[in-house]
């Protein structure tokens, strides 16, 4: 699957999606995990050896992600097509609220929306093989100036050197 | 007027790339349709009947005479010489081919002009009133407002996929000459008990199929906090609003779930969270964005002027003009000119390259080199001096643009229903045609006074049908066009929604409807009462008796 984090294509990445169906967590694995998961899964993640993301959709109540951010090296948030853009404001809310680690689009994510994606805080992007090509990365520089704050750089225009 | 920088022209031009790059990727198969989709639509790229409909941003509806010319250009080389205002004060050209359109935006890219977020699911051209700025009953120019806002929203990142559009309207003066209260934000500047100047700020207004009018969520926002608060407005929007039934997912959609005092508090939290970050304003931007929009240098001179007198007494056609079709002005000596696109034969808001070129040289000539849109789809030379006036009609008149009807039945809003737009349930031209043909008599016109005639093609009511004082639906029954019509609705400050008269007539009937309507009205308005002031009174009732008394 192909995967860019800052901008560069990455292919030893040790994380995997939990399987939808599964009720054991793969030992040492390195899985991304529903958010709404959490609850019903809540010894298994004790217990688990590897590390562990959540990961958030639009449905998801951001409030107890929000209390153990410092807990997660990285975040996915999904979205399930791309003009779906909670993916957007969640990850605003995430970056404000202080979260440093790896922030990952899944799911459908566009080409033509990977510059607002990155500035909004997503530094990860995770395409499906059919969609991906190498062009991608000339996206991110398409538009060099920005009028307002975002989470690349909190300065709306005029205070920008 | 705003001028743009380095920055501001770097923007339009590399999104003129883009798009080229956009266009040429899906002409050759490589960007599926429903991606194209969402980047044309965010250009202002509509698929329509004939061809692909192109919507141009005019920030504000304030337009120089040289961006008047380059679209008068645009008119005659890449469209069939004409182009249509829009009740969002932009203007649309009906017949441009696809692959022309990156070189149509790189020809607007020369004059600060653009077709960004003129559609799609982002944040659209803010609009404003008209007589901004040289209105004599303003508080405040809520045209700096406006720009502020326009750099803030402007390609902003997280809101490019919300729900659904959304639209801002900002008013300074106790008269809404913006419809703001039926967007999904209204600004209006106000002033609070300690004579400070902010906004009270309004949400979830909107038309479509689920007309309402916006409601109150702060009586009185900090002009500092202005970009903060729509921030927190947004990103409630954003997280929250329907994305499952688009015809749900409007704003308006949302607060009336909700309720306006959860909203409120929703948003107030996240307001509380970010208000006193960068997103505040600072006064030097301020006063930066505020120093475009100075009052012109106006000719102290000019109310000394006598030969406007002598012309009003001469020239009945003049006066009658004069009286209808200008505005007060702030500065003595000078009045606001309504340029009318209402004519007689010609679709509303349409306009020629020929008359184009024609008010941009009236506005060099006359009236510092601007003109302005507006929301009934009519233009405004905002800044002639009194001694002007007669040439300024005079050259109107020859060109068509000077029917002396602003205001009254025949300034109607009409969208370009069936004979243009793929989503139309039934036709408008040839109903507006109607109409106006009935409808001649200026004396009669005058008569009944300001009325405010809105129709929409269909139910998504981009004619603004549900607040018009007469509002005409065009509804499709077995394929045939019937209209409904309702009475009652106003977009300005006292904002309503019209009721429903009764059962929808057929096509050659409407305005001979109205005639019944107005008819009702005469008889019984008390002196000096406005149509909408009399429905309101005697409810609609008399109206729908008299109308279809002899119909069974
Ligand atoms: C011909 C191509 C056009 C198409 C396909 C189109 C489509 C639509 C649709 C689907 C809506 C409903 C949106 C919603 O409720 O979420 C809408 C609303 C609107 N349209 Fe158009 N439109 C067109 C032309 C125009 C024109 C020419 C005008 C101006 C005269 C206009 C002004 C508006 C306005 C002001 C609204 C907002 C109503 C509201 O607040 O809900 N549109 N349009
Ligand atoms: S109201 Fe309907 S018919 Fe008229 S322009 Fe809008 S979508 Fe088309």
């Amino acid at each position: 699957m192909p995967l860019l984090i800052d901008r560069q294509p990455v292919t030893d990445d040790s994380w995997q999606p939990l399987d939808a169906d599964a009720t054991q967590l793969p030992a040492g694995q390195d899985l991304i995990v529903p958010l709404a998961r959490f609850d019903e899964l809540a010894d298994a993640l004790e217990r688990h050896d590897g590390a562990v993301a959540p990961m958030v959709t639009g449905e998801d109540d951001l409030t107890p992600l929000l209390d153990s951010l410092e807990r997660f090296a990285m975040i996915a948030v999904e979205f399930p097509v791309f003009r779906d853009g909670r993916g957007f404001s969640i990850a605003r809310i995430l970056r404000q609220a202080g979260y440093t680690g790896q922030l990952r689009a899944v799911g459908n994510v566009a080409r033509d929306q990977l510059g607002y994606l990155e500035r909004c805080g997503f530094d990860a992007f995770a395409f499906s093989d059919e969609v991906y090509a190498e062009h991608f990365l000339n996206a991110f520089d398409e538009i060099s100036v920005r009028y307002q704050g975002c989470a690349d750089d909190p300065r709306p225009i005029y205070l920008q050197n | 007027m705003y001028i743009y920088n380095e920055v501001d022209q770097k923007i339009v031009d590399e999104r003129v790339a883009q798009f080229r790059d956009q266009t040429r990727r899906y002409l050759a198969g490589e960007l599926s349709d429903d991606e194209f989709l969402a980047v044309r639509l965010m250009n202002g790229l509509y698929i329509q009947r004939h061809a692909p409909m192109l919507r141009v941003a005019i920030p504000y509806g304030l337009i120089s005479s040289r961006q008047l010319r380059k679209l008068a250009h645009i008119a005659r080389t890449y469209d069939k010489g004409y182009g249509h205002f829009t009740t969002r004060t932009n203007i649309q050209f009906n017949w441009p081919k696809l692959e022309d359109v990156p070189d149509i935006l790189a020809e607007l890219a020369e004059v600060q002009m653009h077709a960004i977020q003129t559609s799609g699911n982002c944040i659209r051209n803010t609009t404003t009133d008209q007589f901004a700025g040289v209105t004599p009953d303003e508080l405040e120019d809520p045209r700096p407002w406006c720009e502020i806002i326009r750099q803030w929203s402007t390609l902003h990142p997280e809101f490019a996929y919300l729900p659904r559009k959304f639209k801002i309207a900002v008013t300074g003066s106790p008269r809404d000459r913006a419809a703001s209260q039926v967007h999904d934000i209204g600004l209006h500047l106000v002033q609070n008990d300690a004579g400070e100047i902010g906004f009270e700020v309004l949400v979830g207004g909107g038309l479509g199929r689920t007309p309402v009018i916006g409601k109150l969520i702060r009586p009185f926002l900090q002009k500092k906090d202005l970009l903060s608060y729509l921030e927190a407005i947004l990103r409630v929007y954003n997280l929250k609003g329907r994305r499952d039934n688009k015809y749900k997912a409007r704003i308006k959609i949302l607060v009336e779930a909700m309720g306006i005092d959860a909203f409120r508090d929703e948003v107030e939290a996240e307001w509380e969270k970010i208000r006193g970050s960068e997103l505040e304003l600072t006064d030097a931007e301020i006063a930066r964005v505020k120093g475009f929009f100075q009052p012109f240098a106006y000719d102290a001179d000019a109310a000394n002027d006598t030969t406007l007198q002598q012309k009003l007494d001469s020239d009945e056609a003049f006066r009658v003009w004069y009286e209808r079709n200008t505005h007060e002005h702030k500065v003595p000596g000078y009045r606001s000119v309504v340029v009318s696109l209402k004519p007689q034969l010609a679709p509303a808001g349409d306009i020629t390259d020929r008359q184009m070129e024609v008010v941009a040289d009236l506005a060099e000539q006359y009236s510092f080199g601007e003109a302005r849109s507006t929301h009934e789809q009519n233009l405004v030379l905002a800044d002639v001096k009194n001694a002007d006036l007669y040439a300024v009609w005079q050259a109107l008149d020859e060109h068509n643009m000077a029917r002396p009807n602003i205001g009254t039945l025949t300034d109607m809003i009409v969208c370009p229903g069936f004979d243009f737009c793929a989503l139309a349930n039934a036709k408008t031209l040839n109903i507006a045609e109607q109409i106006n043909r009935a409808f001649d008599d200026l004396d009669y016109l005058y008569d009944l006074g300001e009325i405010r005639l809105n129709m929409s093609g269909c139910i998504n009511a981009c004619g603004h049908h549900h607040v018009g004082g007469i509002g005409i639906l065009g509804v499709d029954k077995k394929g045939e066009d019937w209209y409904q019509i309702t009475i009652g609705g106003s977009d300005r400050e006292d904002a309503a929604l019209g009721k429903v008269l009764g059962k929808a007539v057929a096509a050659d009937d409407v305005a001979d409807t109205l005639k019944k309507i107005l008819e009702t009205y005469v008889e019984l308005r008390t002196e000096e009462e406005r149509f909408v002031d009399t429905v309101r009174r005697v409810g609609v009732t008399p109206f729908k008796e008299n109308v279809y008394a002899t119909a069974h």
